[in-house]
């Protein structure tokens, strides 16, 4: 099996937001960056796949040349290759022209099947793996649980909201979008780390002409930061207050 | 006009329509436009007529092959001919994982802009979609480039359903047809189901209400699970409690037990000694419950009650109740 | 032609003893040369007291280890007498009649005596009362030299009843020139031959307790994976290796009724070498799942009369799984938590710059401060910890000791060492020797014990040389120096507590005083449990323990066991000097229901020292 995943490099979890000039953008001088989490069990089911069905797992990432880290990092898991469109505007760029870029790159590859993670932990959107769908002409399924391969088929299972669940059959090739926390993720290994530093990393120049179809006028901290509220009062009055700020600010029951 | 686009399933109307409704009559009147809701699916009669009670200017129901059951290619295909027959300057959708799955697929086939997951509407000459970045860190006001229509879709919970507007009478609901070839539809889908409840996952809760150490006794645990009941929550516990017996070893939280990552973690009587941390850390909200002023959970709760969860837990049941 | 029966069964064993030993050696040379004699000095020192004085071997079994350096004292004095008797046997040269001799042969009277006593001690010792740590089974071999001894110190006190001529006399020269050619046979194959290998073993053995050398990875060093990777020291530990197992009985695995036993991997280790093909894995040999047990406290190693070093072997193999992606699954979520968020919680920066902020602290400037406070992960993001570092801050300011923290920390590696992962270690270890450079660091205080073991003794691997001190050692001088620092305690009730020594702090720091030196400066009363100072009972968070899952964890918890022996101690208190002794002990405190107090030291010593000013 040929299997590609698309893999971003996003600022860490614990980096502190800095904003660019005029506020559109954030300061990447001060970030420093990891692989995407949704991606890692992307890249964690092919591996997995690969193990099972033989074959290849490609990794493609688009983005400025910093990318090189976390493809790495994939490599060192057990990815075989890379694909690496490299530019600098990708860094900042919407769904749209991302997919463009990537799906230009791969496609005179032949995949049987493309993963990516659900969501990227900067922008968020969760739109490229369902554009590059689009763009490659392929059968899809989001927030993936459970891949099943057979032959030329694909079964697999999407995760509906309040407990539900479904089983999706579609041909390969396809794409698919995985659901967080499916597999356990591998750490990498010393020997996988000295085998990444042989592994090819094809670069590809990012299509001209990709039009972006959206634009961040205002980037901007929230009001509220993440301070603990200690709710006074009496027990009914706590418990009462506590439950209206659970509906109404954090919106976490109905 | 603004088409927003129901989601049903069987005539049963998705209540996330509801906030979606709210938001488009929030940016319909700003922009002056009027509000239509486009039902598809089968059997979107009966939720049509549930929708036209909004203060809409249309219902319009469109029933196809196609459309069941749900694919992202037969919705794709169906949704692009019937918005070609729409004028639509906006197509709003709640943000739901049906959404999730043929929204961007549906604006990549009609080369238009989508912005998902949008919190607020920022009216002006040119409507911005507010919408948190960076894990929550920051918030982007978004606009769409291109021409119309422009897709949205909203982040469940961020519009209230009781902020849709009525209409002062039942809006007129018409049918569309369009002109789909079913065959297209490569996913072949089964019925959904809901996973048996062998195994307790809390991994994949939405809320867990945790009991700890200042739970006291065995018996005093049935006052955590009536407040899990009527939360609709699983029930978790700090590493003493299974070590006791008093639940079973699946429902230990923490470092040896496991990781969740619910919208709301409730935690009774729990100090928040590090290894039960690193298990929840990833919960969107926590909330502290313990008679120890310095307990550490309290340095990363986001709302915390000092006092005594047996007068406590009651009052938040009879609040939820309410 | 009695000279010539002689020589004959002389060659004979010596052949038996050549062929035997050169197997062994022929093996120890065919390692990967891991001999090193630095730091002679202390070796010589060592060498001194294990050896010469038996002092290893005494302190841990007063009565037995006695008994045994009265055999071996007596075995030393022998040697003179054994080689006349050769060289007489052999018809090379007679000092039989001379009168030196004669004197020679009358002090060595008591020291036959003693070996008598001390063999048969050991003897019913081993054959009958059957201690636990002798293993299971009585050992024949054991039994068989045991008897030798006795035979030969009966035979040496028979000759003085004797005549030499008479037949009683020559049977009685030749029963004790036999039994030592027999021995002489069995040794190699045999503990005994500990004779031979243990002093060169105590002499090769590292200063450093667990001493770790840094993986090359330019030389694609990986640790070991089979048993033809075993370095040159730990094969001769495997051949040296008496079965005493004093090794056993002071692992807190074991103690726990889990299977490590590090006296197992110490014997598995000389049948694979001598039985196994070279290629065989050592996860195999060691049974992957045993070696995923021990926390790494070094007691195995630090027992040792015969200077094996367990440590090594066991993290070694370690080293060898985790870089084939065998580590356990809790291992391995831990490195990834230390790969994106460089600390093993996974818990964002966020929460270190928040303490930082609300405790007030500066960021280091060496032209400001005297010392840095390394925080450590427990201190950065364990918000009970943390109190325990206020009281520090606290003592510092109180005595205007200028001091900062660094604006970031990583892991100092401890636990990816440990566990081993070495890619992962030297990272985080090579990151933090950049920063702790470029700040200008020269002097460190930190109340965590594997920060000061890692970044004060594994860091020197890298060439960094810093003075990191625990932060008892630092404020014990403080109040040693101020006048001020009376307690609350005269005339008061005495605080009736119980300390436990870190391993990382007691074992391998050797910091003792220090600590019982703050609590008797308050007039506490510290009732010692069993098992303390440098040999304490491990709370069990070392060596990636800390996380792992109750199926991994046979037998009971290490935690329980050390948590029952300090209520044992009657205090209501115990004081703990590590972050992590603390998140274990109370979590065994949680686990059993107990009111037991805990208290970090510093937040006592701040208790009292603020009750004092009061």
């Amino acid at each position: 099996m040929k299997i590609a995943v698309c893999i971003k490099q996003v600022p860490t979890r614990e980096w502190q937001p800095r904003l660019n000039d005029d506020k559109t953008w954030i300061r990447e001088a001060d970030a420093s960056f990891e692989m995407n989490e949704p991606d890692a069990y992307a890249l964690e089911e092919a591996l997995r796949l690969k193990e099972k069905h033989g074959g290849e797992v490609v990794v493609c990432s688009a983005g400025p040349s910093r990318v090189a880290q976390v493809i790495r990092e994939a490599l060192a898991r057990g990815a075989d290759r890379a694909i690496h469109v490299e530019d600098d505007g990708l860094a900042s760029a919407d769904a749209f022209v991302t997919s463009a870029a990537l799906a230009a790159a791969m496609k005179d590859e032949g995949f049987d099947l493309v993963l990516t993670g659900l969501q990227s932990d900067d922008q968020g959107f969760a739109q490229v793996g369902v554009i590059m769908a689009e763009k490659l002409g392929l059968p899809h399924a989001t927030i993936i649980m459970e891949v099943n391969v057979d032959g030329s088929s694909l079964r697999v299972k999407r995760e509906l909201e309040g407990g539900w669940f479904q089983w999706v059959a579609m041909p390969l090739p396809a794409v698919l979008t995985i659901q967080s926390g499916i597999n356990q993720l591998r750490y990498a290994t010393l020997k996988g780390i000295m085998a990444a530093k042989k592994k090819e990393i094809r670069k590809a120049a990012a299509p001209a002409g990709a039009a972006a179809k959206q634009k961040i006028v205002s980037l901007y901290v929230p009001e509220k930061g993440k301070k603990t509220q200690i709710i006074g009062g009496s027990p009914a009055e706590a418990a009462k207050e506590l439950v209206r700020r659970l509906r109404e600010e954090a919106r976490v029951i109905q | 006009m603004i088409v927003v686009v129901a989601e049903q399933r069987g005539g049963a109307l998705n209540r996330a329509t509801w906030e979606t409704i709210a938001a488009a009559q929030q940016l319909g009147g700003a922009a002056g436009a009027p509000v239509a809701v486009l039902v598809p699916g089968a059997r979107a009669g009966a939720a049509a007529n549930e929708v036209a009670a909004a203060d809409v200017q249309e219902v319009i129901t469109l029933e196809h092959a196609a459309l069941e059951p749900y694919t992202p290619d037969g919705f794709t295909a169906a949704l692009e001919a019937a918005l070609e027959q729409l004028d639509a300057r906006y197509v709003l959708m709640p943000h739901t994982y049906q959404t999730r799955d043929f929204a961007p697929k549906l604006a990549a086939r009609m080369d238009r802009a989508i912005i998902t997951d949008v919190t607020s509407i920022k009216s002006g000459g040119e409507p911005a979609f507010v919408r948190p970045m960076f894990q929550g860190k920051l918030t982007a006001d978004v606009v769409p480039q291109g021409p119309a229509p422009h897709f949205v879709t909203f982040q469940i919970g961020a519009y209230r359903v009781d902020h849709a507007k009525k209409g002062a009478s039942a809006a007129r609901v018409r049918a569309l047809t369009v002109d789909v070839d079913a065959s297209t539809v490569r996913e072949k889908p089964e019925a959904p189901f809901q996973q048996a409840k062998q195994a307790v996952d809390l991994s994949q809760a939405e809320r867990i209400v945790s009991v700890g150490r200042g739970i006291k006794e065995q018996a005093n645990i049935a006052v955590a699970e009536k407040l899990a009941q009527a939360l609709g929550a699983e029930i978790a516990a700090s590493r003493p409690i299974c070590d006791a017996g008093w639940l079973p070893m699946e429902r230990q939280v923490g470092s040896s037990g496991q990781t969740v990552a619910p919208k709301l973690y409730l935690a009774l009587g729990i100090s928040g000694a590090i290894q039960h941390l690193v298990g929840m850390k990833g919960s969107s909200t926590v909330v502290a419950i313990n008679k120890d002023p310095d307990a550490p959970i309290f340095e990363i709760a986001d709302y915390g009650i000092v006092g005594d969860l047996f007068e406590i837990v009651p009052a938040i049941i009879d609040a939820v109740k309410t | 032609m009695t000279t010539a029966a002689f020589w004959f069964l002389f060659l004979a064993g010596v052949a038996a003893f050549a062929a035997q030993t050169a197997t062994r050696l022929r093996l120890v040379a065919a390692a990967p040369n891991t001999f090193s004699i630095d730091d002679l000095p202390f070796r010589l020192r060592r060498f001194l007291a294990d050896v010469v004085l038996q002092a290893r071997t005494i302190r841990e079994r007063p009565a037995a280890g006695l008994m045994h350096a009265f055999v071996f004292w007596g075995f030393v004095a022998f040697a003179g007498y054994t080689s006349v008797e050769f060289l007489y046997g052999l018809g090379l040269v007679d000092l039989t009649r001379t009168s030196w001799f004669e004197a020679y042969r009358r002090l060595l009277v008591p020291f036959a005596a003693a070996v008598l006593a001390g063999i048969v001690y050991l003897l019913v010792r081993r054959a009958i009362v059957r201690p636990v740590a002798l293993g299971p089974t009585v050992s024949l071999e054991s039994v068989a030299i045991a008897l030798f001894i006795a035979t030969l110190m009966i035979t040496f006190l028979l000759a003085f009843r004797l005549d030499e001529a008479s037949a009683a006399g020559r049977a009685n020269w030749w029963a004790h020139m036999l039994v030592i050619l027999a021995f002489m046979a069995l040794i190699p194959a045999s503990k005994h031959f500990h004779l031979v290998l243990s002093p060169i073993t105590v002499f090769l053995k590292s200063p450093e307790l667990g001493n770790l050398p840094n993986l090359d990875f330019e030389k694609e060093q990986v640790g070991l994976e089979t048993v033809k990777d075993l370095g040159s020291k730990m094969r001769l530990d495997a051949f040296t290796c008496v079965e005493c197992g004093r090794c056993q009985v002071n692992c807190p695995a074991w103690g726990a009724g889990k299977e490590l036993n590090p006296k197992t991997i110490i014997l598995q280790t000389q049948h694979a070498l001598l039985d196994g093909p070279g290629d065989a894995k050592l996860g195999a040999v060691y049974s992957e799942k045993v070696l995923w047990q021990c926390t790494t406290c070094g007691a195995c190693e630090n027992q040792c009369p015969v200077g094996i070093e367990h440590l090594p072997i066991l993290i070694g193999s370690r080293r060898g799984l985790v870089s084939n992606g065998d580590a356990p699954g809790y291992l391995g979520a831990m490195y990834n938590n230390l790969e994106r968020r460089s600390n093993i919680w996974g818990l964002g920066y966020d929460q270190r710059t928040k303490f930082v902020q609300a405790a007030g602290l500066e960021t280091f400037d060496p032209a400001k401060h005297d010392v840095l406070v390394w925080l450590g992960c427990a201190g950065s993001f364990d918000a009970d910890f943390q109190k325990s570092l206020r009281s520090l801050f606290a003592i510092l300011r109180a005595k205007s000791v200028r001091f900062g923290v660094l604006a970031k920390e990583r892991c100092n590696g401890d636990p990816a060492k440990r566990t081993g992962n070495e890619y992962m270690y030297q990272e985080l270890a090579n990151g933090n020797i950049e920063d702790l450079k470029a700040a200008g660091v020269k002097k460190i205080v930190t109340s965590c014990p594997h920060c000061v073991k890692t970044i004060g003794a594994d860091y020197a691997k890298f060439g960094y040389r810093v003075e990191i001190l625990h932060s008892s050692v630092f404020v014990e001088a403080l109040l040693r120096a101020s006048t001020a620092a009376r307690g609350a305690s005269d005339g008061g009730a005495r605080d009736v507590v119980t300390y436990h020594d870190p391993c990382y702090l007691g074992r391998y720091g050797g910091t003792v005083d220090e600590p019982r030196a703050l609590l008797a400066r308050f007039g506490a009363d510290v009732r010692e449990p069993v098992r303390n100072r440098d040999n304490p009972y491990c709370c069990g968070a070392g060596g990636g323990l800390l996380f792992a899952d109750k199926e991994e964890e046979p037998g009971s918890r290490i935690s329980d066991v050390r948590f029952k022996q300090l209520q044992a101690t009657g205090a209501g208190t115990v004081v703990t000097a590590c972050p992590f002794c603390s998140i274990m002990l109370k979590g065994a405190q949680a686990s059993a229901g107990a009111d037991t107090q805990f208290v970090d030291l510093m937040t006592y010593v701040d208790g009292r020292l603020q009750k004092a000013t009061a």
